[in-house]
């Protein structure tokens, strides 16, 4: 049976959508908490797939908005916790500042120490939320502004998103009465939602990760086949031949690098509400790198590839690290993997997948709407648009 | 290319299979005659080198019961799970256990990140955790049997003997860029002024970063007569190291640590260290027939005639003991009935006698101070007549005539305002 | 004041030590080799094993060092790095896999930990490296005092960073390794053997790298994650510096050290690595390609 290429993507894609919807009748309680952390994790891969895959940008450094966004409603969550309440007066403050106080202070969040009133805010969690996904993006645009506008790229673009990360995370661990500093933030009270409370082993945590992923692996989708995304990937093959064609390059990075950050902020946000807890970890070198490392082995240039990987990918090293020996087997399992990957699959295993069932498939005929660009209206507004 | 592909999937598709195939196979359960309990340490990372001889010594306690006849005529079965350095992971594995395994008590974590991390998980279901390691106090869950050190057991008997004992007048103050450095320094910085002396510095270097030239260069300029040391991990032996090749010697400028063990003396070479101290209810020279026994039993238990024994070590062990006491006390596993069991119970541990506090959970020590040899043991140059209690808000006033934590938990209004 | 230019100075020639290597394959390769950070540890790893197994001091062990590390960057080289030029992202990522490799490598003892048998020296455990008994102490010089071992270390590097000017600028391997830093293409068509050289000056910057492990062993303690922070700072100098630029990666690894000794001095050192972050990535921002580029690459 000859299936086209187009419909044989639909069908991965509703079968991943329909795995994870039935995954709690797979899991028990525990398992099914751990399944929702990878599947943030899935969300990071589908981060990295459209910035890394489409737009040709590494980024070293994807941990940097993780974090911004985990801590965001760390902060919020913090304060709704019960301890909190307890630390001698009437509105919450986090147990941390306590011993972190300026001698003589009032108990209260506005002057406990002197950057504890940016906490005031996020006694509503709607700020916390909304901050978890605004801030990594402004953050993304400030820096993607200035290296895509001075037209920096490769190498260069993720040195300094790995540079930033790292500085990132030494900010937050030294501003301890800030931020807790290497602790982290723990003991986070429930999210809740219009009086609705999410425990993080609660079937509903699990459906709010399940849907923001397919919701992100949806809206992902249908940009990257709109002409944006056709542009953006023709500026990541040959950046200056794009130019050439008049499209304003960095204005397509800047976005999809503000989007990514965005799901990135958005999955931070989701893995402190499945794990309740937030640490500088988060913006750990390595973990960044293992985003990268999802990403190639499952496919960079493929969003459910990416997705799918990351997924994986963890599910295996869970299992296998609950046995010692398997553990050390299983990082250099992973680290042949990641160096065959590059070397010789750059595609990934979902571009292995797509070959192996290529002769299952026809190549699709029918003609893509708005993906031709026509040269006459180029010729005549000088602009592809 | 095709067939290199092809082969490649299929031969990393088998590696992987096998691999997860055989971690879920031996996956355990508990029989009728067998009880389960966990343990998470760090077997992977940074912390390994301290925290994979925490895991050991609890082996060895458990294979010691079991070979006696175990617990309550049951056999226990240990499910060891690796922290590998990572809070996340502490906390993965920490819900694991608890809620997945379903066990209800477990030996675990060495700092305090991870214990902050995996606290929320036992607070949450009820299950107990035995913390081993020497921490800074100011935490009252009842979901922890805390059987290291608090500040009030290291620093109380440190600064004042220090003060009197050895003429120091001007501290500088050093530690790792986290919280228990942080509040030892609060502690000391009372602690000095209450004795009559002075601190001229409170600095912090990053955990991990081991560049110590500049901060060395600083306390050679500053003038004072002793370091507080409590800087955590492998960075400290870069200070001790850069210390010495600063022009730096003990005699004059002594290293007081409250982190540096037996373990790292070791790591770094004890010429570093000759003449410096550490403050810690237990060392490995302790002088007693079983102290000098348990050191021998754990050299044959881990095949290392090298192994050396260290506090965080020893509570690691006699933890599992008290854990097994309060157990046949209560004559129950649950983690309720051990809590309740547990409290005022004693263990003649190779350093001596130990005892949990009823009221906080907490254990009494007997504090000690060693001085680093030539061959790298510890001779103890000062202790304490007998155990004293454990006042984890010590550093806010809590005495022994006026306790904060309680068995009705903390009580905030006599925290200070 | 001047202990903290000291300081800077001792900083900075340990930076320059670890970044010379890196300077020299990426400029003269455009490889970014990840991997760097791993040969230091295993120079490191070879001071500690000689000390162990053939009883030779560190000073001893740094030709043994050399020649560990150069044979594996060979081997990086030959296995994996010459499949991608061209490539430079995919290189950065391929040798950031074979970093992981060979931390694991040592962390299970090239693979015996898996049958029981541990070797001395490899494994998990921390290590350290004695250095030279006359280079204990302090050598004093009027009033100011200064860390013999320090000392040695700078004038140690300054001898290597002549050496590889000198290799790189007076010799004819050295002009052939120009050549292709100018131009790849145009020095194989006038008859330069580009994958032989290329092998060769890959060996020598990890060789320098592995040299440098047994110079920073003697300062920090050796284990097997030690590299990862070496390779990151590194980078960091060799790109403020600029791509093929020994001056500028020289210049770099000044001012960088400089600026950590000096904010080390007066704020404290985890405000002076923030800085030195800060720094670099407005470097990078007003000069793209470094403070001193090659054009044409």
């Amino acid at each position: 049976m000859l299936i086209s290429r187009q419909d044989a993507a639909k069908g991965a894609y509703l079968l991943f959508i329909l795995l994870v919807l039935i995954a709690p009748t797979l899991f028990d309680v525990f398992w099914l908490n751990r399944f929702s952390k990878f599947l943030v994790f899935g969300m990071l891969g589908i981060a990295m797939s459209l910035c890394w895959g489409y737009a040709g940008i590494l980024n070293l450094g994807q941990g940097l908005f993780f974090g911004l966004g985990a801590y965001a409603i760390g902060m919020s969550l913090k304060l709704a916790s019960a301890t909190s309440l307890q630390q001698g007066s009437t509105t919450p403050i986090p147990d941390f500042m306590l011993s972190n106080a300026e001698p003589g202070a009032k108990p209260d969040l506005c002057c406990i120490n002197s950057g504890s009133f940016l906490w005031m805010p996020f006694n509503s969690q709607y700020v916390g939320l909304a901050t978890g996904i605004i801030l990594p993006v402004i953050v993304a645009f400030i820096i993607g502004n200035i290296v895509f506008r001075k037209r920096i790229s490769g190498v260069f673009v993720s040195i300094i998103t790995l540079a930033i990360v790292l500085l990132t995370r030494m900010l937050v661990v030294q501003a301890q009465p800030f931020t807790n500093g290497f602790n982290g933030l723990t003991d986070l009270g429930y999210l809740s939602i219009l009086g609705f409370d999410f425990d993080p082993y609660g079937l509903s945590s699990y459906y709010l990760i399940a849907i923001s992923l397919i919701a992100v692996l949806a809206i992902s989708r249908f940009i990257t086949e709109t002409r944006a995304g056709l542009i953006l990937q023709a500026s990541r093959d040959d950046d200056r031949r794009a130019r050439f064609l008049g499209f304003d390059v960095a204005s397509y990075q800047l976005f999809f690098f503000c989007m990514a950050a965005a799901i990135s902020g958005y999955a931070g946000m989701l893995y402190v509400i499945a794990s309740g807890f937030v640490s500088p970890t988060f913006m750990d070198l390595s973990f960044s790198i293992s985003m990268v490392i999802w990403a190639a082995v499952g496919g960079r240039n493929s969003l459910l590839g990416a997705c799918i990987g990351a997924i994986l990918i963890n599910l295996v090293q869970a299992t296998v690290s609950e046995t010692p020996q398997f553990v050390e087997a299983w990082t250099v399992v992973m680290g042949f993997a990641f160096i065959m990957a590059v070397l010789f699959l750059p595609r990934g295993i979902a571009g292995v997948c797509m070959e192996m069932a290529g002769r299952m498939l026809v190549p699709d005929t029918s003609p893509r709407k708005d993906a031709h660009i026509s040269s006459a209206k180029l010729a005549k507004t000088g602009k592809a648009q | 290319m095709q067939m290199n592909r092809r082969k490649f999937i299929v031969g990393s598709t088998v590696a992987v299979g096998g691999i997860a195939a055989t971690a879920l196979i031996t996956k355990r359960t508990a029989t009728k005659d067998t009880v389960q309990v966990g343990s998470i340490f760090s077997l992977t990372g940074g912390l390994s080198i301290t925290e994979k001889t925490m895991a050991d010594a609890t082996r060895m306690a458990i294979a010691e019961i079991n070979a006696k006849g175990g617990v309550l005529g049951k056999q226990i079965e240990l499910i060891l799970e690796d922290g590998a350095s990572d809070p996340k992971t502490y906390n993965e594995k920490a819900s694991k256990l608890v809620l997945q395994d379903k066990v209800q008590s477990v030996f675990a974590c060495y700092t305090s990140a991870s214990r902050k991390a995996v606290l929320p998980v036992f607070e949450r279901r009820g299950s107990l955790l035995f913390y081993p390691t020497f921490y800074e106090g100011y935490e009252c869950s009842k979901n922890v049997i805390y059987t290291g050190a608090v500040p009030n057991q290291q620093l109380s008997n440190y600064i004042p003997w220090l003060v009197k004992k050895q003429g120091k007048k001007k501290f500088f103050i050093v530690g790792s860029n986290y919280l228990f450095p942080r509040e030892m320094a609060k502690v000391s910085k009372s602690l000095i002024e209450q004795n009559g002396a002075q601190w001229i510095a409170d600095e912090y270097l990053e955990l991990g970063y081991s560049q110590w030239a500049s901060m060395v260069s600083k306390i050679k300029n500053s003038g004072c007569d002793a370091v507080i040391s409590n800087v955590v991990g492998d960075s400290l032996i870069a200070f001790y190291k850069e210390f010495r090749n600063q022009g730096l010697t003990h005699d004059k400028v002594p290293i007081c640590s409250t982190v540096t063990s037996e373990v790292e003396v070791a790591a770094m070479g004890p010429e570093y260290a000759a003449g410096s101290f550490t403050s810690f209810p237990y060392f490995q020279s302790i002088d007693t027939p079983r102290n000098r026994d348990f050191v021998q039993r754990y050299r044959a238990f881990v095949k290392d005639p090298q192994a050396v024994t260290h506090d965080p070590l020893h509570s690691s062990y006699f933890q599992v003991y008290l854990w097994k006491a309060a157990v046949e006390k209560a004559r129950d596993f649950s983690a309720d009935a051990i809590r309740a069991a547990i409290g005022g119970l004693s263990y003649d541990a190779p350093g001596g006698t130990v005892t949990i506090n009823a009221e906080n959970l907490h254990t009494a020590h007997t504090p000690r101070i060693a001085q680093w040899q030539a061959d790298g043991s510890g001779k103890i140059v000062n202790q304490f007549p007998g155990p004293v209690q454990p006042l984890p808000y010590s550093a806010y006033g809590e005495t022994e005539g006026n306790l904060y934590c309680t068995v009705s938990g903390l009580d905030t209004a006599k925290l200070p305002k | 004041m001047f202990d903290a230019v000291f300081i800077g100075l001792s900083v900075g020639s340990i930076m320059l030590l670890v970044a010379l290597g890196l300077a020299i394959t990426y400029g003269a390769m455009g490889v970014i080799n990840m991997a760097h950070g791993e040969m230091v540890m295993l120079g490191a790893y070879t001071a500690v094993m000689a000390k162990i197994w053939l009883g030779l001091g560190s000073l001893a062990s740094i030709p043994l060092a050399f020649i560990v590390s150069a044979g594996a960057g060979l081997l990086i080289e030959r296995v994996i790095v010459a499949r991608l030029y061209g490539r430079l992202l995919d290189t950065l990522l391929a040798t950031w896999g074979v970093a992981i490799l060979l931390q694991q490598a040592i962390r299970l003892s090239f693979g015996l930990a898996f049958f029981g048998i541990t070797i001395q020296g490899l494994g998990t455990d921390l290590r350290t490296v004695q250095t030279p008994e006359f280079l204990h102490g302090v050598i004093a010089v009027g009033s100011y005092e200064f860390n013999a071992y320090r000392t040695f270390v700078i004038a140690f590097t300054v001898i290597v960073t002549v050496v590889t000017w000198w290799i790189m600028y007076k010799t004819s391997l050295g002009m052939r390794v120009r050549a292709i830093m100018r131009n790849p293409d145009m020095a194989s068509a006038c008859g330069i053997d580009v994958a032989r050289v290329n092998a060769l000056t890959f060996a020598y910057g990890s060789g320098l790298a592995g040299i440098a492990g047994v110079m920073i062993a003697g300062l920090e303690s050796v284990f097997p994650d030690m590299g990862t922070p070496k390779v990151v700072e590194a980078f960091l100098v060799v790109v403020t510096g600029g791509v093929g630029s020994l001056g500028g990666t020289v210049l770099a690894a000044g001012i960088l050290g400089q600026i950590t000794g000096i904010a080390s001095a007066l704020t404290n050192d985890i405000l002076a690595r923030a800085i030195v972050f800060g720094i670099v990535i407005l470097i990078i921002i007003w000069k793209p390609k470094g403070l001193f580029s090659y054009r044409g690459r």
